[in-house]
């Protein structure tokens, strides 16, 4: 539309080979034509207008009367809302200087109070001999235009007030990364104000990965966004501000698209994780303090089982019988401790416990001998804690009588886990062969009695051992 | 089954504010062979030892109650001794500047303390 309209008037400008003519009669066809259209001559008077302009104007000025120059309307306005005069027009400026004026926008006010904005286009009409005959003015009504536009910045407008207001830092970028937007939010959170337009991928200062590595702009999640086409998610930073204060932060870069799926930017949502991280700092703390003081103990205890057998007549081993269940004991805290006593490896801990028997150097024909196999498996801090007694206690068995105590002996330990009706069972098989001949014991032991009580009472579970004289063999079973 | 153990006749200095476990890991020691075993039950203690004194390696519990071992750490790492962490924490527990070092946790086992001392003497 705009493009006819200011494409006619110098059409028109040039039909008027006999320019006279274009001011005295206007051409019929412009009755026809969906646009607004006056011509005045050299001094303002109004010659002409078609019926659209009529509308626009909501009067019908008088032709050539020297009271109403350079526009038929009843009042004009700049966009900005003061007035303007007759004489300071696009048409009166065009009048004075000869040059054309395209595409101005000025505000009309009809005699009933509308108001309608209208887009004007406007050229000079000069003789053969280049005089100033006069001007005409093609021009078309763009209020709804400009209420769509105003609607739509007002929507923007409510849009980034509605970003403004949320806590979390926001701000989207273009295509290319470059930022488009960022709320008060996300200014606090980086400590600075990136330049709009110009910062690219991240507004931070200088980011750092969790492990404290420098993270280049164009690699953070925000670019891995943006050059991957997806959301990213899981991901952590830390954030540096020009005073030197780091915020770790958990990014939600998402891309953003058009009605044809085009890649046409993304929004980056920041969540500040300082507090948690302090938080999670201040229970790694007890739970070290803790640690450290339950190692102290067992460290005391160990120390005072050492004193009172010094000197005592107690048989060689005793203290290293005492000595390594407590150890025992000690390492299967150490892999809870590692997963915050929430779940220990059934496979560490068996590590563990025959690490005596597999790392000593003198003992090369023991590799091999134990086999461990099995899923992975994780325990609760209870289980852990009885079942590791009771395995250090089978190995214990196994390295004084069983298979580890002669070359050529295997152990085998397997494991499975069952999806049972009443939860998850762990059923755990222990097999000795190739060692001597399996004696019945004598009498009931600490590891006995520990199986026996430890895994079907404590554990709710089921035990049974049997002493084969080709090898022992134990089965477990208990809920996990 | 232990193995031949390269700590007889050494000096030693034990870092340890705890009194009872301080006699479990002077009792090993001098099973171990070990011919003078030092005890500190602090940092300035133990680094007024050090001023006189120069042992053949060190064991430093790492959390001596108010203070960390760390000061002591460096000083022996100035002066070229050797030395092993022994403490509750086990290696998580270290930062970054002494990670790299033996870490044993407590309770240990003699084996565990021979082993450590062995390949600090070692390198």
């Amino acid at each position: 539309m705009n493009q006819v309209v200011s494409s006619l008037s110098p059409a028109l400008a040039e039909y008027a080979n006999d320019a006279s003519r274009v001011l005295d009669a206007p051409p019929r066809f412009l009755e026809l034509l969906p646009i607004a259209i006056y011509a005045c001559d050299a001094d303002g008077r109004i010659r002409w207008f078609n019926r659209r302009a009529v509308t626009l104007w909501g009067r019908t000025p008088r032709v050539g009367d020297d009271e109403e120059r350079f526009c038929g309307s009843y009042k004009l306005y700049h966009l900005s809302g003061h007035p303007m005069p007759h004489a300071e027009t696009p048409m009166a400026h065009v009048l004075k200087t000869g040059t054309s004026v395209d595409g101005k926008e000025v505000t009309i006010e009809r005699p009933d109070g509308s108001r309608a904005t209208a887009m004007v286009h406007i050229d000079p009409i000069h003789d053969a001999d280049g005089h100033l005959l006069g001007a005409v003015n093609c021009f078309h009504d763009i209020t709804e235009v400009k209420r769509a536009e105003e609607k739509l910045r007002e929507s923007e407008r409510r849009f980034r007030g509605l970003l403004e207001a949320l806590p979390a830092a926001i701000y989207t970028t273009d295509a290319a990364g470059r930022i488009t937007f960022y709320n008060e939010a996300a200014a606090e959170l980086w400590g600075h104000r990136p330049e709009l337009g110009e910062s690219e991928w991240c507004g931070s200062w200088r980011l750092y990965s969790p492990d404290g590595r420098p993270m280049p702009h164009d690699e953070c999640p925000m670019a891995v966004a943006l050059k991957e086409n997806r959301s990213v998610r899981g991901e952590e930073a830390i954030a540096e501000r020009p005073d030197g204060a780091r915020v770790p932060f958990i990014p939600y870069p998402t891309p953003l698209r058009d009605a044809t799926g085009m890649l046409v930017g993304a929004v980056n949502m920041l969540v500040d994780i300082t507090d948690r991280k302090r938080a999670e700092e201040r229970q790694k703390a007890l739970l070290d303090e803790l640690n450290h003081r339950v190692k102290n103990t067992l460290a005391t205890v160990q120390s005072l089982a050492s004193q009172t057998i010094r000197g005592a007549d107690v048989p060689k081993g005793v203290r290293e019988a005492f000595e390594r269940r407590l150890l025992a004991l000690s390492r299967t805290h150490d892999h809870l401790t590692r997963a915050r006593w929430e779940s220990a490896d059934l496979e560490a801990i068996l590590h563990d416990i025959f690490a005596p028997y597999q790392g000593d150097a003198g003992r090369n024909e023991t590799e091999g001998r134990i086999r461990l196999e099995g899923e992975p498996v994780k325990l609760k801090p209870k289980p852990a804690l009885t079942l590791a007694m009771v395995l250090h206690e089978l190995a214990t068995n196994a390295a004084k009588y069983g298979s580890l105590s002669a070359s050529g002996g295997v152990l085998t330990v397997s494991w499975v886990v069952i999806d049972g009706e009443a939860g998850c069972g762990l059923r755990i098989e222990w097999q000795e062969s190739g060692g001597p001949a399996v004696k019945q014991p004598q009498r009931r032991g600490f590891g006995s009695r520990l199986l026996e009580r430890g895994i079907t009472k404590e554990l709710k579970g089921s035990a049974q051992i049997s002493f084969d004289p080709a090898g022992v063999r134990c089965c477990m079973e208990m809920p996990v | 089954m232990s193995e031949p153990l390269s700590a007889d006749g050494l000096k030693i200095l034990v870092v340890e504010d705890e009194t009872i476990i301080s006699f479990l890991i002077e009792d090993m020691l001098q099973e171990l062979g070990c011919a003078v075993v030092w005890h500190a039950g602090d940092v300035r203690e133990a680094l007024a030892l050090l001023r006189d004194r120069r042992p053949d390696v060190a064991v430093l519990d790492v959390n001596l109650g108010r203070e960390l071992a760390y000061p002591i750490a460096a000083q022996l790492d100035a002066a070229r001794i050797p030395f092993i962490f022994a403490t509750g924490y086990g290696r998580d527990g270290i930062p970054d500047e002494w990670a790299s070092r033996p870490v044993i946790q407590k309770p240990f086992a003699i084996e565990t303390l021979a082993a450590a001392l062995d390949s600090v003497l070692r390198t």
